[in-house]
């Protein structure tokens, strides 16, 4: 009898049962749209961030200060300690090289270079000082695990823009910054002479690009790491190290000093993915190297990631609170208008507890059905918005849809409560005499 | 005539108030539904607006973002900026202050006659009021400033790679050397910052002129300038064709990563809050259409007693506006504290209320009554007696 009397319900009044499903679709959908994109935004963000280039630098314990000033180096090649390049596939070993997105080994000679090309090519006009960027451009590493993995500058400087092409690893090409090649007239075809003292000796590279950073690589030569090894005499070695990893916002416990943590606390710290528990692991697997988090960007990218989390979340939670008013007022109003149905129903003998259980069953009902209808079409529209904003469609979650159903069935039990209690109250007499 | 439409208009509002009279219930519902799209809506609208200005804003975390060089700055250095150039810089990009550092960079010795260690490091000159990147807090509080057993002088911020290799303490007093120019000051520390700062010492702009026996003249200019990024273009713009000299340069890894990041989060931003605003305007129209079609009842009487269509459709419409105006105020009024709350949570500030924002809110949520109530048209074709046996 009681199915009959739902399924009745249900077969009378279909409009408005729709129209009721519409609503609480519609705002399930607005829930689940605004929750699936806010839950899958931090990671995207995160990497987004990761335009911005590297944030950890790692450079030679032993060391000798840099005499860096605007981004060039001024010590001699034969001061400061050097790093073995061969100790950077171990990068990949760490806990969390999932997170490392590159990294890119620098080694810096100061050169003199002379395009061999221009007629005028001893004077002293078109002998530029210049000086040798040895990196990285997409080089491929052989993790100790047998796999490889492709990486360099594009990763750890993503604003480095290059006409033409990127030299080719361990060949005799280079791509020379935009100010240098203007200063000494080398074109993307050229030869380039380059030497580290005096005019006798020289190695001549090919000129296959143009590079335009913005910084002091426009007026540097950049050439695969191995040569910059040969002429600078120090092969395999680099001395600056560039990382880009994913990190996660730091908060107070981050900025902790780990020595003074409880093993506890020590753990959880170096399963999160602060910036600076990744710059421990890295210190861990590079012997002799000093890991520096690099502040300007880190910071930076951590308060802002943290704001628009926020911004986010707030903006999921008025959603959710208009969805829920909305379908609230729906299912009140649904009840609101069925008094005489419930006068009849108690006139007949029902009582006030069986006419409750029956009408929250059909709102139940209708919220399971609604919720999912509106769980799907959250799930369509948060797709379109992650494809077109990230290019990436944000995973359906399961939590995501129960937390939907739930809410559903919440809200239109809450909304129908109100309504509900007042009905039991009802004087059957008076509602079926019409007054 | 006149007389009579005088009668009929007064009629039309009588039964208009009885309309919204005969059922609290429903009313409040109502209220209830239009109220809370309203209130979303200006504040989300609000909100729109000021995010997009505040994350403007936090980018400047990044720290400097356009740089002044020498012409033909050669890779040697020695070229510099005479320091007539920092008053011709706009210090304003629209209501934004733009924060300016000047800076001279010359390579001297520093000596620490504490632990007799001494070693060459660039000292970067710089006018401490115009220090734009943060010492972290460590070093003001560690200050030497105001304590009476430390000898008075210029004070020099010590970067923290220097500090170690030097042993240097805070408080204690280095000397920095070039040639025959010799400066002293007391040393603060720096902490790390993974920058070039870690490797350098920063004291006074003029301190770093006459050890490099250059008065008067800066090496660069770093600026942080706020704003979108296409206001930071034409401010570079406009700044290099006021000083031709000169060579104006974004710093390449901070504008186009936050131009990137910048039009990400509008674009989500927007994204967001337009689903969020249709779904919620599609959701209160279902659950108004929804009251709407239970009022067949009073369409069936109104026609019974001689009402024409178009005139129970006005009737009806003009009830549906009238709740709209009500519930757009009350939400619209709802959504100023809703906005003020969220911006204070999210950026600590709150929001600043637009004012163009509440008559849109307004209109929207009237638009929204009237459209739900449309589905009444159905009901010309009811004939009010089948109303009335309850057939319909």
């Amino acid at each position: 009898m009681f199915l009959r009397i739902v399924a009745d319900s249900f077969g009378r009044r279909p409009r408005h049962k729709l129209l009721t499903g519409a609503a609480l679709a519609l705002g399930m959908g607005v829930a689940t749209a605004a929750l699936s994109v806010s839950l899958d935004v931090g990671d995207r963000l995160a990497k987004e961030f990761r335009s911005l280039g590297a944030n950890l630098l790692v450079t030679p314990q032993a060391d000798s200060l840099p005499l860096e000033i605007g981004g060039v180096d001024y010590r001699p090649v034969n001061a400061g300690a050097y790093l073995p390049e061969a100790d950077l596939p171990k990068l990949k070993t760490i806990f969390w090289h999932n997170n490392i997105i590159g990294f890119s080994p620098v080694l810096e000679v100061p050169i003199e270079a002379w395009s061999p090309a221009s007629k005028s090519s001893l004077t002293s006009a078109v002998v530029g000082n210049s000086s040798l960027i040895g990196t990285w451009a997409q080089h491929k590493v052989t993790i100790p695990d047998g796999t490889t993995y492709v990486t360099g500058v594009r990763e750890t400087n993503p604003w480095w823009d290059v006409k033409g092409q990127w030299f080719g690893e361990d060949s005799l090409q280079c791509v020379v910054g935009v100010n240098l090649s203007k200063r000494i007239g080398a074109k993307i075809g050229d030869d380039l002479n380059v030497s580290s003292g005096g005019h006798t000796k020289w190695v001549t590279l090919k000129v296959v690009g143009v590079l335009s950073s913005g910084g002091s690589e426009d007026d540097a030569v950049v050439v695969p790491i191995s040569v910059a090894q040969q002429i600078a005499g120090k092969p395999g070695e680099y001395r600056k190290l560039y990382v880009s990893a994913l990190t996660k916002p730091e908060d107070a416990f981050a900025k902790r000093d780990p020595k003074s943590m409880s093993a506890d606390e020590f753990e959880r710290w170096s399963c999160s993915p602060y910036v600076s528990s990744i710059a421990h692991s890295i210190k861990q697997v590079l012997p002799g190297a000093d890991v520096r988090v690099i502040r300007r960007v880190a910071e930076g990218e951590g308060a802002i990631l943290t704001r628009v989390r926020m911004l986010l979340w707030l903006v999921t939670g008025a959603a959710l609170l208009a969805a829920a008013l909305a379908v609230g007022a729906s299912s009140a109003a649904s009840v609101i208008e069925r008094r005489t149905e419930i006068g009849l129903m108690k006139a007949l003998g029902a009582a006030s507890g069986t006419v409750g259980f029956l009408l929250a069953a059909e709102q139940l009902l209708l919220a399971f059905v609604g919720g999912g209808i509106g769980y799907a079409l959250g799930i369509v529209l948060a797709r379109l918005v992650g494809e077109k904003i990230f290019g990436a469609a944000p995973e359906p979650s399961l939590m995501v849809f129960f937390v939907i159903i739930a809410l559903a069935a919440g809200v239109t039990i809450l909304g129908s409560a109100l309504p509900l209690r007042r009905a039991s109250r009802y004087e059957p007499a008076l509602i079926l005499r019409g007054e | 005539m006149t007389s009579s439409r005088a009668t009929n208009r007064a009629m039309f509002w009588r039964i208009i108030r009885r309309l919204f009279g005969a059922n609290p219930g429903r009313l409040f519902v109502m209220l209830l539904a239009l109220g809370a799209g309203a209130a979303v809506t200006a504040a989300l609208l609000n909100l729109q607006v000021d995010a997009k200005r505040r994350l403007t804003t936090e980018f400047r975390a990044f720290g400097a973002n356009v740089i002044v060089l020498p012409k033909h700055a050669s890779l040697s250095g020695s070229e510099t900026l005479p320091e007539s150039t920092i008053p011709s810089v706009p210090r304003n990009l629209g209501n934004a202050p733009v924060t300016m550092t000047a800076s001279l960079h010359v390579i001297a010795t520093v000596l620490s006659p504490q632990s007799g260690k001494s070693l060459s490091a660039v000292v970067a000159g710089k006018n401490p009021r115009l220090i734009g990147w943060v010492a972290p807090a460590n070093a003001t509080s560690l200050a030497p400033l105001g304590s009476p057993a430390i000898p008075a002088g210029p004070i020099c911020m010590v970067g923290g790679r220097i500090g170690e290799q030097l042993r240097v303490e805070q408080g204690s007093s280095i000397t920095l050397s070039n040639g025959d120019q010799k400066e002293t000051c007391v040393a603060a520390g720096l902490g790390e910052s993974g920058g070039p700062e870690d490797d350098q010492i920063v004291t006074d702009v003029r301190a770093a002129q006459r050890l490099a026996g250059l008065p008067g003249r800066i090496s660069l200019i770093e600026l942080t300038v706020p704003g979108s990024p296409g206001e930071i273009q034409s401010y570079i713009a406009d700044l290099q064709h006021r000083l031709p000299d000169v060579d104006v340069r974004p710093i390449r890894q901070f504008t186009e990563g936050e131009a990137k990041i910048y039009n990400r989060i509008s674009g989500l931003l927007t994204a967001t809050v337009g689903i969020v605003l249709v779904l919620t305007g599609l959701c209160v129209m279902a659950a108004m259409t929804n009251v709407a079609m239970e009022r067949k009842m009073d369409v069936g009487l109104m026609k019974a007693i001689g009402g024409s269509m178009r005139r129970v459709l006005r009737l009806f419409l003009a009830e549906a506006a009238l709740l709209g105006l009500a519930g757009g105020i009350i939400g619209a009024a709802a959504g100023i504290f809703l906005s003020i709350g969220l911006g204070k949570a999210v950026f600590g500030v709150a929001a600043r209320p637009r004012l163009i924002v509440y008559p849109v809110t307004v209109a929207i949520t009237i638009i929204v009554a009237i459209i739900s109530a449309f589905p009444l048209r159905r009901l010309a074709s009811i004939r009010p007696a089948s109303v009335f046996r309850g057939e319909a």
